[in-house]
């Protein structure tokens, strides 16, 4: 499975398909506290982008593979939207 | 492939064809209503199809085609030569993809851009306004980079840039002054595209040159407990290095949902942070702009460095300061940019200091031009409003409605600008030009002279207040004479973006749905009804039938023998007489089936017939000359093979007729014939032979010439030079290494045409002959037999040995005396019906040590071949009789053997070896 579910806290591994996606928004819609570890994650459907991106848990490793975890940090950092800070030296592509 | 492809593309060419040809009646009848709508419905059924498969690049183009021939149906444009043109480049263009998938299976990735273009040169004939508001262009130097989308509605403004962090940015700064293009997508993926199997993330994640990206919910993101997982609701901004064609290419499967905008590196230096107040910042402001008056720029860089270090980090200023370094370090010559950043220093206590920074950059760079070109885009608009309008009253009223609202608000706004800048008349005629074609659009047309009095009021003090005053006055009048004028409110938030903001277009958007409403008929199921009832059968299918009666022909043959056997070997007579009965049966059946196959194989000239109006036509109009082209004889049937071997040469001698042989409309109209010239291809069929005569009345071939063009390419001796008749000097074009053309064209002159010609012919067993009379024309005839499967040979014999010799070559078969024959010098020669004929024995030819024998009363036996125009005699051992063989090419080894043309299966069983004449002697 590419997507595995423990008490609270829920890994990804390789590619997370549309599929996975209804599973991952019940999961998340019924544990409170929950982490994702997205650290063998090589890529994950829109579908469960924006599950993830609506529920906002705390990541607790982000993806090994740098250019996805560059997308990530983009829309999940937990400040997202509300900083338009010019100063914020965040990582550039 | 799967079947359906198959079909698709078999049908493609057939609808292609069709089309191509319709376009070609149409051109002598551009008003017959029939040919438009079955054009209509060819090219709509076509896109139909190409729709079932994802060859987006094939449907969008039919589709431009489509909607542009629904507006010629509807009346809505005119047929016209230019049209017609780039209907048939469309055309091709979807042959050649057609030809992409057929050998790779998908289009060539190389097609998209071309795709693009002709989608666009298609659309361009539509009578649409591209850009209604002339001022709204102030920012189209971010120009949209989805040409797909054609004539949809292009809202262009500044991408929202500051949402990249300021590292990003100086980073991208720096790299286009490198020379790479920045382009910013927005990439809104349709909310149901899950279901399509899309994962816009896969996609964004793959566009190239990505130097930063966001995802961003559509609007707020739903809670959990509502999210619809299967519904798309993110948006993502890129900004990339990649050009817009790769970009386009990229996102080639759903470019309305892309939008692209070219980013001027200028857009990208917005200082972001805390504004920090106090007087130094004043100080700075004018000491920088005084370095730069005065050019100093090392001091200036020196001075901001310097700043830098006493403003508090994180504040807007450091931001700025920093962006000042970096303006300074890449583009020192960029005056104004700098001069804007430096007093804006001053005015960061203005709180939307970016947002007006950023427009008033934008404004600077582009208003200058486009302000003016606004009065001539104002035209433009108007003749495209009024078709609009007029053509499609009522589909859109409402979006109208709020079109003309916006407009009216916008040119209020710019007349209400305070600034007098250099271009201010320019303006002043440019909004007076937009008032002009909205008042004339909404069917007033009286208001123009009131508008242009205000016009010259305003410019006569320089000042847009008698403008201004007017619009005031009559906005009232004009939102009257709108059906809903309360719909929808002025966009005041919009108005701090003044004239940047608003590009909005009326034309297309109320044109389009009228075309495409009025589609709903021809649907798939009616398309057959006067279609014909027939079968299409792979080639290859129909060529192994063709073998196999071959090969039953053969073996039939051999019943012969067998009663023969039965007779003489076995002593039993009844069986032989019953064998010999069973075999008329066999043979009647045999032959009418054989006939049967040679009927499918049979196709009308047609085929070959039907390109000609096309090629005629592009022909002609490159050269600038006037040519009608008539066919005749269409219907005349051959066998497939040979019909299709016709088709280069028939081209081959077309384009010579076209290039040499007619003339330009001045030079005929000189020499007194008229301007047009006719081109006739007839054909016609003679006994067992197809004739096909390609006449035309130009100016014919000059004998002079071409024997001194011959002389001069060696292809004739002097004494040739003298000897040859007019007549056989018109012959020589068919030898090869000849061109009278001074210059080689890409139509011809490189003096291989007409060799390739006659040898083309020449394999099929044809003759091609050339009569041309100076000033009158030229007449080509090629004669072809109908059918290359079977082949009459006599069969001769030599030193026991049987060989078969194509009846067509046979003149007569005669006896010789021995005494008759005298030798000249060493070869044999013998008189016969007055003339002198050369002889030949066919040992000697093959090598065969063997004298010629000669029968009891000492004669020769001599066969009278005629060989290119000469006749020749072979003297062989004996003559046996004629028979229709099938002739198999030799293979192998053997191929390379040239004194044979093939070889046939006797009825015994035997092999017989078939002489190639020409080779021989």
């Amino acid at each position: 499975m590419p997507i595995e579910f423990t008490t609270d806290q829920v890994i990804f591994r390789d590619v997370a398909s549309v599929e996975e996606a209804e599973a991952l928004l019940e999961w998340l819609q019924k544990t409170s506290n929950s982490t994702v570890d997205l650290a063998a994650c090589t890529h994950l459907h829109t579908a469960n982008l924006q599950v993830l991106m609506a529920a906002r848990p705390a990541i607790t490793s982000w993806p090994e593979n740098i250019e996805l975890r560059a997308w990530l940090e983009v829309a999940l950092k937990p400040e997202l939207g509300e900083s338009l800070d010019g100063n914020d030296d965040s990582r550039s592509r | 492939m799967n079947p359906l492809l198959n079909q698709f593309l078999s049908e493609s060419r057939d609808f292609s064809e069709d089309i191509g040809a319709k376009l070609m009646q149409l051109e002598n009848a551009p008003d017959d209503q029939t040919i438009i709508d079955e054009l209509f419905r060819l090219v709509h059924t076509l896109k139909g199809n190409s729709g079932l498969f994802t060859f987006p690049e094939m449907t969008r183009v039919l589709h431009a085609g489509e909607d542009l021939l629904g507006m010629v149906r509807n009346g809505q444009l005119a047929y016209s030569r230019q049209l017609a043109d780039r209907l048939l480049d469309g055309i091709d263009l979807v042959m050649v993809m057609c030809g992409d998938i057929e050998s790779t299976g998908k289009i060539d990735l190389s097609r998209t851009q071309g795709s693009a273009d002709m989608v666009e040169s298609l659309r361009d004939l539509l009578p649409s306004v591209r850009d209604l508001a002339g001022l709204g262009g102030a920012v189209e130097a971010g120009v949209s980079g989805s040409p797909s989308t054609g004539a949809a509605i292009v809202h262009v403004k500044v991408p929202p840039l500051a949402e990249i962090p300021e590292a990003t940015r100086m980073d991208a700064f720096r790299r286009s002054h490198g020379g790479e293009s920045l382009n910013w997508i927005t990439y809104t993926p349709a909310r149901e595209c899950f279901f399509q199997g899309d994962d816009p993330f896969y996609l964004v994640r793959q566009v190239p040159g990505i130097l930063w990206g966001s995802t961003q919910p559509l609007e707020r993101l739903p809670t959990l407990a509502e999210l619809d997982t299967y519904s798309c609701v993110l948006e993502f901004h890129l900004l990339t290095t990649a050009l817009p064609e790769e970009l386009s290419e990229h996102f080639r499967y759903v470019p309305d949902q892309v939008s692209i905008v070219q980013v001027d590196p200028i857009w990208l230096v917005i200082p972001l942070g805390r504004i920090e107040g106090g007087p130094a910042h004043h100080a700075f402001t004018a000491k920088a702009l005084g370095y730069l008056e005065k050019n100093n720029l090392d001091t200036l860089r020196d001075y901001t460095t310097k700043s830098l270090k006493t403003e508090i980090a994180g504040s807007w200023q450091v931001s700025a300061l920093r962006w000042l370094l970096v303006l300074l370090e890449s583009r020192p010559d960029q005056r104004a940019a700098l001069r804007l950043l430096i007093q804006s220093f001053d005015g960061a206590k203005t709180p939307d200091w970016t947002a007006s920074n950023r427009d008033d950059e934008a404004q600077a760079k582009a208003s200058a031009t486009q302000f003016e070109s606004g009065i001539k885009r104002g035209d433009e608009c108007r003749k495209g409003e009024r078709q609009s309008l007029s053509d499609t009253p009522s589909p859109d009223l409402e979006e109208q409605a709020i079109a003309r609202e916006t407009i009216l608000e916008t040119q209020r706004q710019i007349l209400q600008l305070v600034d007098h800048p250099a271009w201010e008349t320019g303006r002043i005629r440019a909004v007076a030009a937009v008032l002009r074609n909205l008042w004339m659009s909404a069917g007033n047309g009286q208001a123009s002279s009131e508008i242009d009095a205000a016009i010259s009021a305003s410019l006569a003090v320089r000042e847009n207040a008698p403008l201004l005053k007017w619009l005031e006055e009559n906005k009232k009048g004009m939102v009257g004479l709108l059906p809903q004028p309360g719909a929808t409110s002025l966009r005041d938030g919009n108005s701090t973006s003044g004239p940047a903001e608003t590009a909005t277009t009326v034309g297309p958007s109320s044109a389009r749905p009228a075309g495409d409403e009025a589609i709903k008929f021809g649907r798939r199921a009616e398309d057959a009804v006067n279609g014909q009832r027939s079968v299409k059968v792979d080639q290859a299918k129909i060529d192994r039938l063709m073998n196999l009666i071959g090969e039953l022909v053969v073996e039939k043959n051999a019943l012969p023998y067998l009663a023969l056997r039965a007779e003489t070997q076995y002593g039993v007579r009844e069986l032989s007489r019953e064998i010999k009965a069973q075999y008329s049966v066999i043979n009647r059946i045999a032959d009418e089936m054989q006939d049967a196959i040679m009927q499918v194989r049979m196709m009308s000239v047609s085929f070959v017939f039907q390109r000609f109006p096309r090629l005629v036509r592009d022909i002609s109009r490159k050269l600038g000359k006037e040519v009608q082209l008539v066919l005749e004889g269409e219907q005349t049937e051959a066998d497939k093979n040979i019909i299709e071997s016709l088709a280069d040469p028939l081209i081959h001698i077309v384009r010579n007729s076209l290039d040499h042989g007619l003339e330009t409309p001045d030079v005929r109209r000189a020499s007194g014939k008229p301007e047009t010239g006719t081109l006739t291809i007839r054909a016609a069929q003679e006994a067992d032979r197809v004739v096909i005569e390609i006449s035309d009345d130009g100016k014919g071939i000059d004998p002079t010439v071409i024997k001194r063009k011959a002389y001069e390419k060696g292809l004739i001796d002097e004494a040739a030079l003298e000897r040859i008749d007019d007549q056989e000097a018109v012959n020589l074009i068919f030898a090869a290494g000849l061109s009278t053309a001074a210059v080689v064209s890409d139509l011809s002159g490189r003096g291989v045409g007409m060799d390739v010609v006659r040898s083309a012919v020449e394999k099929m067993n044809g003759t091609v002959m050339v009569n041309s009379e100076v000033g009158k024309g030229t007449k080509i005839r090629i004669s072809l037999p109908l059918s290359m499967a079977v082949t009459q040979v006599m069969i001769v014999e030599s030193d026991q040995q049987l060989f078969g010799i194509p009846l067509d070559h046979v003149i007569e078969t005669v006896r010789v005396a021995k005494t008759a024959i005298r030798f000249i010098k060493k070869s044999m020669t013998a008189v016969l019906r007055g003339r002198v004929v050369p002889l030949k024995g066919i040992n000697g030819l093959l090598g065969i040590s063997a004298r010629a024998k000669v029968n009891e009363d000492d004669e020769f036996a001599v066969l009278l071949v005629q060989v290119g125009g000469e006749v020749l005699g072979l003297v062989v051992d004996s003559f046996r009789e004629t028979i229709g063989v099938i002739q198999k090419p030799l293979n192998g080894f053997l191929s390379g053997l040239s004194a044979y043309s093939g070889s046939a299966l006797m009825g015994d069983g035997s092999v017989l070896m078939i002489l190639n004449i020409r080779e021989l002697v």
